[in-house]
């Protein structure tokens, strides 16, 4: 069995062609599409649900959605709980993975309060940034909401999943955000269903450590095919 | 096939996602153990010493038992050869300018620095405490200690004027103790001119590497002498003449019996006791960041002791939940692995909390051990203990490590009960996201230290210390400095010791009186519109003249002959007086500083009115008419001078790596008892009580015993002026009043101005509660000049240091 990604992620425009492009490598991997005016979320809430809509039409079957953060600083919880019951309810079968933003909500507080929100609104994951805010995925922000994720599932006995997008360039990272994990919520959130981690620029580093790994010499990025 | 095999072992990898050792290379620390054969001698004048036919302890590891080196255990000469180098080094280091003191200091660190591997490696490997908390926190931290106490000793001259160095100091450390508390100490002192001799315990190489490679750089060979010794030779090296001042660490009873020895040998005796430690859990906390600073605080090696947990009632289930959860997760391991939470610490520190958890138990405490480990193995669990009742022996027994003892409270008030009401006085944390509560509970825990929403940090510019039983010495900041500072011209200190000495029967019994014929006025009637008539009979307590319990009387006679009763008073008035102080220092201790700054010049102005008949009075007793007067002259400016000081009791540190302030905050001591000196019966009671009350104490004192007549007219206008009970005035035999005073348990703090053996018996009768004492040994002391009547030394044994660590963030 090889090891891949757990979900390829695109632009809703896209969704239609990655779906064609894995089916022709013969490929089960599921794609996850930002919907909902990614990444600022600024349009209207109609438009955010047609978008929803459609890329699951296309064949997504994750949707990553971004909150509002207007909701969240002026303090319209309901407000917040209501549009993610929408999105749950657009998005069907398909997963939902909730965008807090977390570089743009303030105080940990807010981060805490939006995440148990965003979880108890129906999200199978939430997820810290877009990974085009100026102040991505840290490690104070992940554990907030990995702390909300173990107090939901204590109260709820529902495991929803984590992931940390935006900033995270190198095996060594991924090391410390999977020990991260462990130490919080323990060995089984780490599987892809549960623990994901967001990241367009980590698959090289990865390869370049194995490559030191197996012949000993330190990689040069034309070493290896670009990704 | 290889490659499959490979393929298959990176699967599993990713299936169990287990830790892998991350094992830290030792080899650095067995090649200089190899450098010494194995055998490690005594560090002292700059070179190694074996010594023939001395015990060798063999260290070992803790986890492996193999036998790493073999320490030889100094003897009595040994002690002494040790001290005669520190002496002989003293000469010379004290007189080196502070800039080359602060210039080796760096050098040292820049060492530390450079060889900080064969440091943390062999630590870890000998203590068994985890390398990470070594090498991220005691290494550098020993690094910042050296480069702080650099800049301290750079800016000495200008900065300590009026102080010199004391002298030879003695360090003796017991077993949980590492080289990094022998650091907080010797830095100071070597940066203040002193030189050590340290005591380490039987098997610790580390302190013995640090004297190696200080030693190597010294411009002055034997600066810092280590040596590996038994505990038994402690009171030995704190007896050797010439020792100055004696830094003990270890455990209270050992402290006590310290202190007990130590009474009339002459050194200064500074505790630092106990190593548990207090985490005040509230219900506005956050939970999962307070159980963090219980791990912080228990099970992280990074403290030597265990942990008393107060927790709030209404959070209590959901907190032992999450501190269960909590421990589920944290890993045993040997030291040396980088992955590691908890490494054992042999079988000492094992037996300890072996016992204390077989103790709980009995006592109807319930035990909460995570993971299973066999009862063989060196490593013992992290333990939970709770459901103790509040009465049980463990409950109110030192945490050894790596216990927490959990109980709950149910309002702020009734936590700081609970933690006040513990014999020990160390570090305490509160965890409260509400700002308000967890600064009130900051200012009323009686411990040196307070962390709020935090545990553990440490830094070289906050000072760390106790009070009550966790004694009452400092390590770091401007009063670690103090430890080893003395005032200029002090004179050496040399025993005192009177070995006939009977501690059962001195001040026992009372000498009976008599009556010795009528009172009699002053002989000269022309005088007497000047002399206001004699001052009220009777003791001053409680805002007011009482007849003594005993109901008799003692005669005074001045030095024209005429004659007086004073109040006999005893052990009940004694009882009595501490009683009222203790009513009274609370609300004194609130008062602002600007209110008790005025009603210091309030009782200025009254001695002021009063100069005439003081100055009769003092005349009387044989003054000159010249001196008399301006004995009532300078009384009344140190009234006025301590009132104006009032404003200066504490400030702001900024730590480096801390977001937020440290607060210095100088907190009265309760209530402290004052023996004043017979001569200068007005000027060296007043110079006495003034810095009391300025910094906010409660006071009982035994006035000047040839002549406490000029204390009790003072008292006439106490009573109008200050709270009752503020000021207490006994006047009786001093030696039995002495040891009423000395032997109460409830008084925090002694000052004694009076004989040898007066001070002898003060010294040993103090570790009954380790009260701090302040003892003049037989000396008289100049109360009429500025230094010794009115110096920053009274102000620093007037008041007790906490520190109040605040970070911030939201």
């Amino acid at each position: 069995k090889g090891i891949t990604t757990a979900a390829v992620c695109v632009y809703p425009a896209r969704v239609c062609d990655a779906v064609k492009a894995l089916k022709a490598a013969g490929c089960s991997i599921p794609v996850a599409a930002v919907a909902t005016g990614f990444p600022a979320g600024q349009t209207h809430l109609k438009t955010r649900l047609e978008e929803i809509r459609l890329a699951v039409e296309d064949g997504a079957t994750e949707i990553d959605v971004v909150i509002n953060r207007t909701l969240v600083l002026t303090g319209q919880w309901e407000a917040l709980y209501d549009e993610i019951r929408q999105f749950r309810k657009a998005c069907g079968e398909a997963h939902l993975k909730t965008i807090l933003a977390t570089g743009e909500l303030g105080p940990l507080t807010n981060v805490y309060k939006a995440s148990l929100i965003a979880m108890m609104a129906g999200s199978d994951f939430i997820k810290t940034s877009t990974g085009k805010e100026t102040v991505n995925a840290t490690f104070p922000v992940a554990i907030v909401m990995l702390r909300a994720i173990r107090d939901f599932f204590w109260k709820t006995g529902n495991k929803v999943g984590f992931k940390p997008a935006g900033g995270i360039r190198t095996a060594k990272d991924s090391l410390a955000w999977l020990s991260l994990i462990k130490e919080e919520l323990g060995d089984e959130w780490l599987t892809p269903e549960l623990f994901r981690i967001g990241a367009s620029s980590l698959l090289s580093d990865i390869e370049r450590q194995i490559y030191h790994h197996v012949t000993g010499r330190y990689a040069a990025y034309h070493d290896l095919p670009m990704s | 096939m290889a490659a499959t095999g490979v393929g298959s072992r990176a699967r599993d990898i990713f299936t169990a996602l287990e830790y892998g050792p991350v094992p830290e290379s030792h080899a650095c620390a067995l090649a200089w153990l190899d450098t010494h054969n194995r055998l490690l001698g005594h560090y002292v004048g700059g070179e190694w010493l074996k010594p023939e036919h001395r015990n060798a302890v063999s260290c070992r590891d803790p986890i492996t038992g193999e036998n790493l080196a073999n320490c030889l255990q100094a003897q009595g000469e040994d002690v002494a050869a040790a001290v005669e180098a520190a002496r002989t080094a003293f000469k010379a280091w004290s007189q080196l300018p502070g800039a080359t003191r602060a210039r080796y200091l760096t050098q040292l660190a820049k060492v530390i620095l450079m060889h900080q591997r064969l440091l943390w490696t062999l630590e870890s490997l000998v203590t068994g405490r985890a390398v990470r908390e070594v090498r991220d926190g005691d290494v550098p931290l020993a690094q910042q200690l050296l480069q702080y106490h650099a800049v301290q000793a750079h800016a000495q001259e200008k900065a300590l004027a009026g102080w010199e160095p004391r002298g030879v100091i003695g360090l003796i450390l017991s077993p949980p103790f590492s080289f990094l508390d022998m650091m907080w100490r010797v830095c100071p002192a070597l940066a203040m001119g002193c030189t050590v001799v340290a005591l380490v315990p039987p098997a610790s190489p580390t302190p013995l590497l640090l004297a190696q490679l200080a030693g190597e750089l010294s411009p002055v060979p034997g600066i810092l002498n280590v040596m590996c010794g038994p505990a038994l030779l402690g009171p030995a090296l704190a007896s050797e003449p010439g020792v100055q001042k004696v830094a003990f660490c270890g455990a209270v009873e050992e402290g006590q019996a310290l202190r007990r020895t130590l009474a009339g040998k002459g050194a200064e005796l500074g505790l630092a006791l106990g190593t548990e430690s207090l985490l005040l859990l509230t219900d506005s906390a956050d939970v999962d960041s307070a159980v963090e600073g219980i791990v912080d605080a228990a099970w992280s090696d990074r403290s030597p002791g265990g942990l008393r947990l107060l927790i709030q009632e209404s959070v209590w289930d959901e907190t032992v939940q999450r501190i269960q959860a909590r421990m589920g997760r944290l890993r045993s391991g040997r030291g040396l692995d980088g992955a590691v939470d908890m490494g054992a610490r042999g079988a000492t520190a094992q037996d300890l909390a072996q016992h204390y958890v077989h103790e709980a138990q009995s006592q109807g405490g319930q035990v909460f051990q995570a993971g299973d480990v066999p009862s063989d193995s060196p490593f013992f669990s992290p333990t939970l203990v709770f459901g103790l009742p509040p009465a049980a022996p463990c409950a109110q027994a030192e945490v050894p490590w790596p216990v927490v003892m959990a109980s709950p409270f149910r309002t702020a008030k009734e936590a700081l009960a609970l933690a006040n009401g513990m014999p020990r006085g160390g570090s305490a944390s509160v965890w409260s996201e509400r700002l308000g509560q967890a600064l009130e509970l900051g200012y009323g825990l009686r411990v040196g230290t307070v962390w709020i929403n935090a545990h553990g940090l440490r830094d070289p510019v906050v000072p760390t210390g106790g009070c009550k039983e966790s004694g009452s010495s400092w390590h770091g900041g401007q009063d670690g400095l103090y430890e080893y500072l003395q005032p200029s011209g002090t004179p050496a200190r040399l025993p005192f010791l009177c070995e006939s000495l009977n501690y059962d029967t001195f001040g026992l019994v009372v000498p009976s009186t008599v009556p010795s014929g009528p009172e009699t006025g002053p002989r000269t009637p022309s005088h007497l519109t000047l002399c206001s008539p004699a001052p009220p009979y009777g003791l001053f307590i409680g805002g007011r003249f009482q007849p003594p319990g005993g109901r008799s009387s003692r005669p005074i006679q001045d030095s024209s002959g005429n004659l007086h009763y004073v109040a006999e008073g005893g052990v009940k008035d004694i009882r009595g007086a501490v009683e009222a102080a203790h009513q009274a220092a609370p609300g004194w201790g609130m008062q602002s500083p600007r209110a008790r700054a005025s009603l210091l010049w309030a009782l200025a102005a009254a001695l002021q009115r009063r100069d005439t008949a003081l100055a009769s009075r003092l005349e009387r007793h044989g003054s000159e008419p010249k001196a008399a007067k301006a004995e009532v002259e300078v009384s009344v400016r140190r009234l006025q001078m301590w009132g104006t000081q009032l404003q200066d009791q504490g400030h702001t540190l900024q730590v480096a790596g801390l977001r937020g302030p440290v607060l210095r905050l100088r907190e009265p001591l309760g209530v402290l008892a004052v023996v004043c000196p017979d001569e200068w019966p007005l000027l060296a009671f007043v110079s006495l009580l003034a810095p009391a009350l300025a910094h906010g104490n409660a006071v009982v004192l035994v006035p000047s015993g040839t002549c406490p007549l000029l204390a009790l007219e003072i008292c006439q206008d106490v009573a109008t002026l200050f709270p009752a009970g503020l000021v207490n005035v006994v006047t009786g035999d001093q030696d039995h009043l002495t040891r009423c005073l000395a032997l109460h348990q409830d008084i925090q703090a002694l000052w004694y101005f009076g004989s040898a053996q007066g001070s002898q018996f003060v010294e040993w009768a103090s570790a009954g509660n380790l009260k701090p004492v302040w003892v003049n040994r037989g000396f008289p002391r100049a109360w009429d000049e500025e230094a010794e009547g009115a110096g920053s030394e009274l102000s620093l044994h007037a008041a007790r240091t906490k520190a109040l660590w605040l970070p911030m963030g939201d």
